[in-house]
């Protein structure tokens, strides 16, 4: 078991990520991004995603659970939580995000409790299939998630 | 993916492609003058990829937190080619950043940027003086064309 063959896994798992469409293009942009220079930028990033989003997705959930529904407040916690989503390649997590803003937006309440539930779990599925990845990638060794080579 | 760029037209590189990006080509897009970016926006994720990307085209770049930060950059005399403003930023929001930016001067090319597309946030934009409204994630299909402009018609 070498390393070649933790290599082919590693790409092996995110090509999988991609046809599920867990990931997409965006991830592999910021895999591009990733050199001599910053080894580790994919995945500080996405650690700094799962640290951010925590804090967001812990606002919206207090927005939705305490009185009556400030929507305008729900409007920007999402807004920024989708941007970040979709800037790192969460597909799903995105997905969920804009069916909740449509939510939002109509002042549809339950709406947006039942679509925040969907919202957490894509953001939960994500951060552990995530975790596993780099683990693997650590593995097998420097450059174990080579940019630009799943196409 | 939602992209709404108003006045790009992505012009023919006789270099290479937009997808300049790929390695496997052996050459990633670089602009060959000093060009320099501002990217504002709240949010750390969005302003740490924004700002590699952009720096990865050669393109040195700064990232602010706020609206008024970014005035305040400009007001003391800095000055960017490209400037990236999140559509939602607490207190001076987007479009009014780009207003006070465009009233003290500044001729660089002001791109307003968001997660959720909405016309209303372009026309606001747009009236405020951007030259472009997109939807993130700022993808080399979008700022490639941009910076080959910047660097080709300085």
């Amino acid at each position: 078991m070498d390393r070649n063959h933790l290599k082919r896994q590693v790409d092996f798992m995110k090509r999988s990520f991609l046809d599920q469409g867990y990931l997409d293009e965006q991830f592999i942009q910021l895999e591009e991004l990733q050199d001599d220079d910053n080894p580790n930028f994919v995945e500080e990033i996405v650690t700094l995603f799962f640290n951010d989003s925590a804090r967001l997705l812990q606002n919206i959930e207090q927005a939705l659970v305490s009185g009556p529904i400030d929507f305008p407040s729900l409007d920007n916690y999402m807004h920024q939580f989708k941007g970040s989503s979709s800037s790192i390649g969460a597909k799903r997590v995105k997905n969920e995000c804009t069916r909740f803003k449509e939510y939002c937006t109509a002042g549809n309440a339950e709406g947006c409790l039942r679509t925040f539930v969907q919202v957490k779990q894509e953001h939960a599925i994500l951060k552990t299939k995530l975790e596993t990845y780099f683990q693997l990638a650590k593995q097998a060794g420097p450059s174990g998630t080579s940019g630009g080579q799943i196409r | 993916m939602g992209a709404e760029v108003d006045h790009v037209s992505p012009m023919g590189m006789s270099g290479g492609s937009a997808e300049g990006n790929d390695k496997s080509e052996g050459q990633r897009f670089s602009c060959k003058n000093k060009l320099t970016a501002l990217v504002v926006d709240n949010g750390g994720v969005c302003r740490a990829i924004q700002t590699a990307l952009l720096r990865s085209y050669g393109v040195e770049t700064e990232a602010v937190e706020t609206g008024e930060a970014a005035v305040q950059l400009i007001a003391s005399g800095a000055t960017f080619n490209l400037i990236i403003i999140e559509m939602l930023l607490p207190v001076l929001n987007g479009p009014e950043t780009a207003r006070q930016i465009r009233a003290m001067g500044a001729q660089s090319k002001i791109l307003g940027i968001t997660a959720f597309f909405d016309e209303r946030h372009q026309q606001e934009f747009l009236a405020a003086g951007a030259d472009g409204f997109i939807e993130k994630p700022l993808s080399p299909e979008i700022v490639i064309p941009i910076i080959w402009e910047l660097d080709n018609y300085m």
